[in-house]
C-alpha cells in the first residue's frame, strides 16, 4: 500500500474529527452577523446553502433569525431536524393548508406545554373542539368584548395615571424629562391586570397570578424550573378549584364606570354553560382559565414592548400614529407580524402525509413557524422591514379565514383557521387601548438610548429578533 | 396566496404512501418501513394522555444534557442517572423517550408488533434508492464463507507489519483496519481500489445524521460507489465467482435483476460498526485492566468472554431509535404512534438490578449469559448483553441446517479469531508507556470506542 490505512481514515472522517476536536454535540458557535445576512453553513454543489439545525439553539439565530428562516423557505419548505425529530413548515401558505386540516394536523399536545399547562382546550380537534371553544372563545370577542372595553380603558388610565409615584429604578426624572421603563411601568402589569378582571378574579388574588403566570411561563419545556412550574399549576389549580365552587354559589358580575351590571364575569359564565346538557365540571373550568392565565400575559406584554420599541424607532410612523389614532390597528398588527414574541405552533401528523416531496409519517412533530410565515415574501413585499403603512398586510376586525375579501392576507401570529389565537380579539383591545392612552401621556416620546442594550457594532439597537423585549426605556417631556 | 394547490392536494388525507416504486421497502425484519395505521378510521379528535404531576418532575436531569459534548465524551454517568431515577423519560427537547432499563430495552427491541426501526435509507431520506439484500441467503452464505475463510490471514498479515514495526496504533490499524479488509475481501475488489473504496464507504456511513455537508458528502459517495458497482455486477454475471457481489449479480429478484445501488444499500445497511467498535473496545479494556489482560493469556479460551463482557461494558452502539407503530401503553405511560425511543443499550448492559457490579469489567462474570440471545435476551436464566447491531435474536431455538450461521455468532468468531492471531503473533503486546486512551464518540449518536490506542510489541 502506498498510503497508509490512518490517511485514509482521516480523508474520509478528518483529521480534526478523528482527534476528537470537531464538533461533538448539539452545540456550535454561529458568528454573530449583520442583521439579515446568513452566517455561512456552507452550500450544496448546486449552490443552495445547506441549513445546519444547530443554528436553532445559537445566540445569532435569537437577534438574527430572519435569514436562516429564509433558507428554509426558499429552500427546505418542510425541514425535517433530526437532532430534534421535528418537521418544520415554513411558508404561510403551506401553514394555512395544515392549520384548516385540523384533523390530519391535530392539536393533541403530546409536546413540552402540556407538562405545566395541562390539558387545555386545544388538545381537542374537530367537533369535539368547536363546541367547547366556542363555550369559553364567546366571552372574548364580539359584545362580550365590547362590555368590557370600559374596563380595560379604566385599568390603563389608572396605571398611566400612576407613573408619578413609581420607584426610581423604574422611572427617573431629570429637569423636564422622565425616562420610564415601559415593562415594569406598564407592560407587564396591564394584561395581567385585565385577564382577572375579565376573570373576575378578586383583586387580592392579582399577586398569586404573577406567581402563576411567571413560574408556569418559565417552567416549560422541561428546563430547571421544570418542578416550580407545575408546583405553580397545581396551585392555580386548587385555588381556582376553590373560586369556581363560590362563584356557582355566588355569581360575580362586571361593571361600566358609572357602576351599572353588565354582566357575568368568565367564570360565573363557565359555571353556568354545558355541553350536552351537562354542567361543566370544575376540572373543566380550571383547564381553561389555566389557558387564560397562560396565553393571556406575555404575548400581550411582549406585543405592546415589540410595538412601542418599533414605532420610536421609526419616528416618521409613529409621528402618523400619534396624528391619527386609527392607526394603532395597523401599527399592532404590523408589530405581531415583523415581530412577533411567540415563534410558532405544534401540530401532529395524524396520518403518513407527503409535504413538498418530504414523507412525514403518522404521528411526527410537526412545527408551524408563524414567525417565518410572517416573513414570507410570496405574500408580504419586503416582508423584514417595519412599515404600518404596506397595503398587502389585512389589519382590519380579525379574521378566522386569515385574508379578507380582496385576498390580503393578516399575519400569522395569531394562527388561522379552527385553532386561531382564541384571545387575539382582547389581546388587540388591551394593546391598542393601552398604547392609545400610552401615547396621550408620554409627550414626545422616544427611546432612551443610554440605557438599552446595543447590537454587535456597538452603535444601533439591539434587534428585537425571536425575543421578547425585557426593559423598553422611553424619555418623554413633562407638561 | 401565491402558492395554494399542489400542496392541498398532497396533503389532504393522502393514503399512506409506501416507499420504493414496484416493491415497499422492508426493513430488517421483513416488516414495511412504515406502518400501515394512516386509515382514517383510528384516529382520534380528544386527548386522554396524562399530564405529569408535581412529583413526576424530572430535575434531575436537563434535556439539554442530552447533547452536550460531556454526553458524546462519556455518556455513562447521564444515562446512569436516567437509569435510575426517570425509567422511560420524556426529553422534551429531543422530542424523544429514553429507554434506559434492561428489561425495557430489550423488551422494545424484540417488539416488532408495536415498534418499528427506521432505515438509514430513511434519514437519507432516499426513498426509492435500492433494495437492502441482506436478508438474501445467497449473500449471506457467501459473505459467512469469505469472512471465515479470510479473517485469520488478514489479521495475520496486518500484525505481521505491526511486529515489523515495533508500535502500533491499535485502533486506528487493527481494529478499524480489519472490518474493512475484510469487506472488501468478500466483495472480492481490485486491490487498487481499497483505499477509494474504504474513503467512500465511510462518508456514506457518517452522512445519514443532522449534518448537511456530511450528508452530501455520504450521497456522493453512494454515487460513486453505485457507478463503481455497475461494471463490476455486470462482469460477475457473466463470470461469476465466489464472492458477495457475484451473489448479488446471481439474485433472481422479482422487481428486476440487482443494480449497483441495491450493492450500496447492502452495504449501507449492514454496517461495520460492531465490529469495528467490539475490537477497538475489546482491546481498549483488556490493556488498561492487566489483570484481565493476564488471565486471556493465560488461558486462550477465556478470549470469547472477553469480548462478550467487552460489548457488555462498553458497548459500541450505544442505542438504536424505535419508533412506535401504533399509541402503545407502556412503562406506565400511554406513548404516542410515531414517538421516537432511544433504547439505550449503553444503559442496559450497566442495569444494576441485572448486572453485579455493572461498571466492572469481569470476563469470568458469571451473570452473564455466554451463548447467543434467543427471544427475549435470556438463556440458561441468565441476561446476554444487548449488542445491538447485530441484528435481532433468532427466535428460532435453534438454527436450521440450511442456514448461515447468525451475524452475531460470525462478528463473535472473527473477533476471537483476530484477536486470538494478534496475541499469538506479538505475545509481548503492551499498552505505550505513558499513553492514556479512552473511549468517545466523534459526534453525537455515532459509535462509542476508542479511536487512539498507541501499543508496543
Amino acid at each position: 500500500m502506498a498510503e497508509s490505512f490512518a490517511d485514509v481514515m482521516q480523508r474520509a472522517i478528518g483529521s480534526e474529527a478523528l482527534e476528537g476536536a470537531g464538533d461533538l454535540g448539539g452545540k456550535a458557535d454561529f458568528p454573530l452577523m449583520p442583521l439579515g445576512e446568513a452566517a455561512d453553513m456552507g452550500f450544496a454543489q448546486d449552490g443552495t446553502p445547506f441549513f445546519d439545525p444547530r443554528i436553532f439553539y445559537s445566540a445569532e439565530f435569537r437577534r438574527n433569525p430572519w435569514p436562516y428562516y429564509r433558507i428554509l423557505r426558499n429552500h427546505y419548505p418542510v425541514y425535517f431536524n433530526k437532532l430534534n425529530n421535528t418537521y418544520y413548515v415554513t411558508r404561510y401558505a403551506d401553514m394555512t393548508e395544515c392549520y384548516y386540516d385540523d384533523i390530519g394536523f391535530n392539536t393533541i399536545p403530546k409536546g413540552s406545554s402540556n407538562g405545566v399547562l395541562g390539558n387545555v382546550t386545544h388538545e381537542f380537534s374537530g367537533v369535539e373542539h368547536r363546541r367547547r371553544r366556542n363555550l369559553f372563545g364567546q366571552h372574548l370577542v364580539g359584545k362580550a368584548l365590547e362590555h368590557r372595553v370600559p374596563a380595560i380603558e379604566r385599568l390603563a388610565q389608572e396605571m398611566i395615571e400612576a407613573f408619578p409615584s413609581l420607584d426610581e429604578s423604574v422611572r427617573k426624572v431629570n429637569g423636564n424629562v422622565a425616562s420610564v421603563e415601559l415593562g415594569r411601568a406598564f407592560a407587564y402589569e396591564f394584561p395581567v391586570r385585565v385577564v382577572c378582571d375579565v376573570l373576575g378574579f378578586p383583586k387580592e388574588a392579582q399577586h398569586h397570578f404573577f406567581y402563576w403566570y411567571d413560574s408556569i411561563m418559565s417552567g416549560l419545556g422541561a428546563s430547571e424550573t421544570h418542578k416550580q412550574g407545575m408546583e405553580a399549576r397545581q396551585h392555580l389549580e386548587d385555588y381556582v378549584a376553590d373560586l369556581v365552587e363560590e362563584r356557582r354559589k355566588n355569581p360575580g358580575y362586571l361593571y361600566d364606570n358609572e357602576g351599572n351590571k353588565l354582566g357575568l364575569d368568565i367564570i360565573s359564565k363557565l359555571c353556568a354553560s354545558r355541553i350536552d346538557g351537562d354542567y361543566l365540571s370544575s376540572v373543566e373550568i380550571t383547564s381553561y382559565i389555566a389557558l387564560v392565565v397562560a396565553g393571556g400575559g406575555e404575548t400581550t406584554r411582549g406585543t405592546i414592548m415589540n410595538m412601542w420599541y418599533q414605532l420610536l424607532q421609526h419616528p416618521d410612523q409613529f409621528a402618523a400614529v400619534v396624528a391619527d389614532d386609527g392607526l394603532w390597528d395597523a401599527a399592532f398588527h404590523e408589530t405581531l407580524r415583523h415581530s412577533n414574541p411567540i415563534g410558532g405552533q405544534p401540530r401532529h401528523a395524524t396520518f403518513d402525509v407527503e409535504l413538498h416531496g418530504v414523507h412525514i409519517p403518522a404521528g411526527s412533530l410537526i412545527e408551524m413557524v408563524n414567525f417565518s410565515g410572517s416573513h414570507d415574501e410570496r405574500v408580504f413585499e419586503n416582508p423584514d422591514n417595519f412599515n404600518l403603512f404596506r397595503s398587502d398586510l389585512y389589519s382590519g376586525k380579525l379574521l378566522r379565514s386569515g385574508y379578507n375579501k380582496g385576498g390580503v392576507c393578516s399575519h400569522m401570529a395569531f394562527g388561522v383557521g379552527p385553532h386561531m389565537c382564541p384571545g387575539a380579539w382582547i389581546s388587540h383591545q388591551e394593546a391598542t387601548i393601552g398604547s392609545r392612552i400610552l401615547a396621550r401621556h408620554l409627550l414626545n416620546a422616544r427611546v432612551n438610548t443610554d440605557m438599552m442594550p446595543k447590537d454587535i457594532d456597538g452603535v444601533s439597537l439591539a434587534p428585537i429578533g425571536i425575543n421578547k423585549l425585557r426593559d423598553l426605556w422611553i424619555d418623554y417631556d413633562l407638561a | 396566496m401565491s402558492e395554494p394547490s399542489k400542496f392541498v392536494e398532497q396533503s389532504r388525507r393522502k393514503p399512506v404512501k409506501v416507499l420504493g416504486k414496484s416493491q415497499p421497502s422492508m426493513s430488517r425484519s421483513g416488516m414495511p418501513l412504515f406502518a400501515r395505521n394512516g386509515t382514517p378510521s383510528d384516529y382520534r379528535t380528544y386527548e386522554i394522555y396524562q399530564r405529569e404531576r408535581v412529583h413526576e418532575a424530572t430535575e434531575k436531569i436537563r434535556p439539554i444534557a442530552l447533547t452536550s459534548d460531556e454526553f458524546v465524551r462519556d455518556p455513562y454517568p447521564i444515562l446512569g442517572t436516567l437509569r435510575e431515577n426517570y425509567p422511560c423519560y420524556r426529553d422534551w427537547l429531543g422530542n424523544a423517550y429514553w429507554l434506559t432499563r434492561y428489561n425495557q430495552v430489550t423488551s422494545v427491541f424484540a417488539d416488532d408488533a408495536n415498534f418499528e426501526s427506521r432505515s438509514k435509507l430513511w434519514f437519507y431520506r432516499l426513498p426509492d434508492y435500492g433494495r437492502d439484500l441482506r436478508d438474501e441467503l445467497a449473500v449471506q452464505f457467501a459473505q459467512e464463507k469469505l469472512i471465515d475463510a479470510n479473517a485469520a490471514p488478514i489479521a495475520q498479515h496486518i500484525a505481521d507489519e505491526f511486529v515489523r514495526r515495533g508500535s502500533a496504533d491499535l485502533a486506528l490499524e487493527f481494529a478499524a483496519r480489519l472490518p474493512l479488509e475484510l469487506l472488501v475481501s468478500t466483495l472480492d475488489l481490485p486491490r487498487q481500489d481499497f483505499d477509494f473504496f474504504v474513503e467512500r464507504y465511510w462518508r456514506m456511513q457518517r452522512g445519514f445524521g443532522w449534518n448537511p455537508a456530511d450528508e452530501q458528502a455520504g450521497r456522493i459517495a453512494m454515487a460513486e460507489l453505485a457507478a463503481y458497482f455497475e461494471p463490476l455486477l455486470a462482469a460477475r454475471r457473466e463470470k461469476p465467482g465466489d464472492d458477495v457481489i457475484s451473489a448479488i449479480a446471481g439474485l433472481q429478484l422479482d422487481s428486476g435483476p440487482a443494480t449497483g445501488e441495491d450493492v450500496v444499500v447492502t452495504l449501507l445497511e449492514g454496517d461495520h460498526e460492531t465490529m469495528h467498535g467490539a475490537l477497538a473496545n475489546l482491546w481498549f479494556l483488556l490493556l488498561t485492566h492487566p489483570d484481565q489482560f493476564a488471565k486471556v493469556r493465560q488461558e486462550r479460551r477465556l478470549l470469547k468472554f472477553a469480548y462478550l463482557e467487552a460489548l457488555r461494558h462498553s458497548t459500541p452502539v450505544l442505542w438504536k431509535k424505535r419508533f412506535a407503530r401504533h399509541e402503545v401503553e407502556r412503562f406506565g405511560r400511554l406513548l404516542p404512534i410515531g414517538g421516537l425511543f432511544y433504547c439505550a443499550a449503553a444503559a442496559a448492559n450497566r442495569d444494576p438490578w441485572i448486572f453485579e457490579d455493572p461498571d466492572t469489567f469481569d470476563i469470568e462474570r458469571r451473570d452473564l449469559c455466554q451463548r447467543e440471545p434467543r427471544g427475549h435476551y435470556r438463556s440458561d436464566g441468565l441476561a446476554a448483553g444487548v449488542a445491538l447491531g447485530l441484528g435481532k435474536p433468532s427466535k428460532h431455538p435453534g438454527m436450521p441446517e440450511d442456514r448461515p450461521r447468525s451475524l452475531y455468532a460470525i462478528t463473535r468468531d472473527t473477533i476471537v479469531t483476530a484477536s486470538s492471531v494478534l496475541l499469538d503473533t506479538a505475545p509481548k503486546l503492551r499498552l505505550e508507556s505513558g499513553a492514556q486512551p479512552a473511549l468517545g464518540s466523534l459526534r453525537l449518536g455515532e459509535m462509542h470506542t476508542c479511536w487512539n490506542l498507541p501499543v508496543r510489541f
